[in-house]
């Protein structure tokens, strides 16, 4: 078998030879890979040059290999593609040269005021230096921002396509900034319904205008709470921003603690009271009845009795 | 029960082991001679031992050396002396702020609707009378101010108005104080007791009705009868009586004469003189009972009597007595309740007319599920409601006797006080020294939210206490 295999390949190369000289009469390149297929047939088969309708299994030797394209300067040294290939941060200085050289080109366009441009989450120097892999220098990342801003600030309707997808890699794949708050309506009955959170608890606050009465699960404040400290963290809000006589407030609390109740009705009723008075922000801000407090218990370790409490050392 | 046969039975036995020892001690001086040889002896014996220890290798203890305690500086407090500490009742303060222009109650003030607001002043004559009766309690904030002064609450005028229809139709109020923890029950009762005071009523007045049902004074069983009399409590309660009522009492004759008493009281001797006459705990239960007759005797120019009660549920619910079977015995077996229910039920009539009146308490009080049935269904009869509360057909605690007395009376549900009475109030408090802030709607809407809607005692805790927690 070996040896019918040698002795097909060699007539198959020496038909080639015969049609290298022959140039005149080129055959197909299906012919060619015809000729190498191996093959009882092919066995005692020469070379024809006539192309046989009947034959589907031609032998033509294959073309032959040109070696001028990889043909090197006998005197010339690699050159890499990038210019900072031999920096420290190659990835980096690409999309810096990228930014300069876009830099140059569109300098000409208008730009709109830094406050009217829309606000984007860039990505940090942390982020940056995860993506390339590389350790990117602050202050060259710093560098790198300013033009980034800088063409960010073109006019929306000129900038151009190219200036948008080379920013678009410098943009976090989350921008919060698109977020916008559902706002709260009030209803046909005038009550404003706002959520609140802390630890384990959520509050829903029904807020309408009335004489100052609070109903917390259907009991008074001074039923539900014991401790006065937690009855006025609940009305916080109110009580911060002088509205106190001005409200009713039906709250539905559950989950957590005392406190934790109490402090998740705070949010709440702020929410509630934001819906009917917008412009009470700032001051429920200052007043600490905006900001969700994100603490929560801190999940046990193992090897730890608790979160942080190690076992007690015993000898031996 | 009477324990005079042998207390010696009863007597603890680690103070049975102490018997002995004692004895032994007693006769040492008797049998000196031997006891001293013996001790001699046993030295004698005890010093060979010491020798033959000193060579031995030292043992280990294990167990642990005593620590040297703190020496207590100072003397401890007495027996008791704790106690009446914390339950003494002071009713004024040199330090806080004469108010000016605090009025003094006067007799009718307390019925004028006017009124309604407005801070007043106790009389000093009411004042002593209210604390033998025990009417003031350690819970509440007297001490803060200069001088006992009450809010004329919308509550009290309707109530004081009832009373004196009843009395002026020789009729009986009977009506039932309810309301949250702190919402000022027991303070509607002094109220009615400083109006019952100033416009001579004969005022009685169980300030703890605990005191009668948790079994801690004596009880015996009264001859002929299924009922169980206290005579110590009665005698206490009669001596505060005649303290309290002395100015009406004095002007006050026998219209019966009493022969089945310790002293024999004949017709026309003073009323104060039959009370006197209980010096002792035995014959307590009798002289009540002259006197509680004396007292309802018809056409004799009696005054109206004012019976009051606080914590109700105490009295409707079983005892902690019991029988000689064993047996609990129901409160109102107890004769001292049962007057009172009696008159709370209207089976018994006041000729001379007069009210009786029960607050309930949220502190240490048993449940009682016939009392909160027979509330809830009064109230829900004086709304006119559809519905009416039923027993809770699964429900076994149930009292028939307990629904029985509560068949008829009124209820006065307590809530919070109205805005303009908190303004009231605060300003009250503010004019005393008592509060250090200007009173103006904001602070006084905020006090009245964060009270729960205006409960007084929660205004308090919020405004007055805040060091308290």
């Amino acid at each position: 078998m070996m040896a019918s295999l040698r002795h097909s390949i060699t007539n198959a190369l020496r038909s080639s030879r015969q049609a290298c000289n022959k140039p005149a009469q080129w055959q197909s390149l299906e012919q060619q890979f015809g000729a190498l297929r191996i093959g009882s047939r092919s066995l005692s088969t020469f070379s024809n040059t006539e192309p046989n309708p009947n034959d589907d299994s031609p032998i033509v030797a294959a073309p032959p290999v040109s070696v001028d394209h990889f043909k090197l300067h006998p005197y010339a040294r690699a050159v890499p593609v990038s210019p900072s290939y031999f920096t420290r941060t190659p990835r980096f200085y690409d999309n810096y040269l990228a930014l300069e050289k876009l830099m140059e080109q569109y300098e000409e366009l208008p730009v709109i005021p830094a406050t009217a441009v829309e606000r984007v989450a860039w990505k940090t120097l942390d982020d940056i230096r995860q993506e390339l892999g590389e350790q990117v220098k602050a202050s060259e990342f710093a560098r790198c921002m300013v033009l980034v801003k800088r063409l960010n600030s073109i006019h929306p309707d000129l900038k151009p396509k190219q200036v948008k997808d080379v920013l678009d890699g410098f943009k976090r794949s989350v921008q919060p900034f698109t977020n916008t708050a559902k706002p709260i309506p009030i209803d046909q009955f005038g009550r404003a319904c706002g959520v609140g959170r802390r630890k384990a608890s959520s509050a829903r606050a029904f807020v309408v205008e009335g004489t100052g009465e609070v109903l917390v699960n259907g009991k008074t404040l001074a039923e539900y709470f014991g401790r006065v400290h937690d009855r006025e963290s609940a009305v916080w809000a109110l009580r911060a921003t002088n509205r106190i006589d001005k409200y009713n407030v039906w709250i539905k609390v559950e989950g957590g603690g005392t406190t934790g109740q109490a402090e998740a009705i705070t949010l709440a009723i702020a929410k509630g009271l934001l819906a009917h008075e917008p412009a009470l922000k700032p001051a429920l801000r200052r007043a600490g009845c905006i900001t969700r407090d994100p603490r929560k218990v801190e999940r046990k370790k193992h090897g730890h009795v608790k979160a942080r409490k190690m076992p007690t050392w015993v000898k031996r | 029960m009477s324990a005079s046969n042998c207390l010696r039975c009863l007597v603890r036995p680690s103070a049975v082991t102490l018997a002995p020892r004692q004895i032994l001690q007693a006769g040492a001086g008797a049998a000196g001679a031997g006891a001293a040889g013996a001790t001699r002896t046993f030295t004698a014996t005890a010093s060979p031992n010491n020798q033959m220890s000193a060579n031995r290798p030292q043992k280990l203890r294990f167990r642990k050396v005593k620590k040297k305690g703190i020496t207590p500086q100072g003397k401890p407090p007495l027996p008791g002396e704790r106690k009446a500490y914390r339950k003494k009742i002071v009713l004024s303060n040199n330090n806080a702020l004469p108010v000016a222009g605090l009025e003094t109650l006067r007799p009718n003030d307390l019925s004028k609707q006017k009124n309604v607001g407005t801070v007043m002043a106790l009389p000093e004559d009411v004042v002593d009378a209210l604390r033998a009766t025990e009417a003031f309690k350690p819970t509440q904030c007297w001490g803060i101010f200069r001088q006992p002064s009450v809010l004329v609450r919308q509550e009290t005028v309707d109530l004081i108005k009832k009373m004196d229809g009843a009395a002026a139709d020789g009729k009986t109020l009977r009506l039932v104080v309810e309301g949250n923890r702190i919402s000022g029950k027991s303070l509607m009762l002094l109220q009615a007791m400083t109006h019952a005071f100033m416009n001579d009523w004969v005022v009685l007045h169980i300030p703890e009705a605990q005191e009668l049902t948790t079994a801690c004074t004596e009880y015996s069983p009264l001859e002929n009868s299924p009922l169980w009399s206290q005579p110590v409590y009665t005698l206490k309660l009669l001596q505060a009586f005649k303290k309290a009522n002395e100015k009406v009492l004095s002007r006050m004759n026998t219209v019966y004469s009493h022969a089945d008493l310790p002293q024999i009281i004949p017709i026309n001797s003073p009323l104060i003189q039959l009370i006197n006459s209980a010096k002792e705990a035995d014959g307590a239960w009798a002289v009540f009972q002259a006197l509680w007759r004396e007292l309802n005797a018809e056409n004799a120019g009696r005054p109206s009597i004012l019976f009051t009660l606080d914590g109700l549920a105490h009295i409707m619910k079983m005892s902690d007595y019991r029988n000689p079977a064993f047996e609990l015995i129901h409160s109102h077996d107890l004769a001292l309740v049962k007057v009172f229910t009696d008159c709370l039920s209207g089976a018994h009539k006041m000729p001379n007319g007069g009210a009786v009146l029960a607050a309930t308490t949220r502190g240490n009080s048993p449940r009682s599920a016939s009392m909160e049935l027979a509330i809830a269904q009064r109230e829900a009869e004086a709304a006119k409601e559809e519905v009416i509360p039923q027993r809770d057909p699964y429900g076994k605690k149930y009292d028939d006797r307990v629904e029985a007395v509560m068949k008829s009376v009124e209820v006065l549900r307590l809530k919070g006080v109205s805005k303009a009475e908190a303004r009231g109030l605060l300003e009250y408090w503010a004019a005393s020294g008592a509060l250090k802030k200007r009173v103006d709607e904001e602070l006084v809407s905020e006090k009245w939210t964060l009270s729960g809607n205006g409960v007084v005692g929660e205004m308090e805790r919020a405004t007055l206490l805040t060091m308290k927690g």
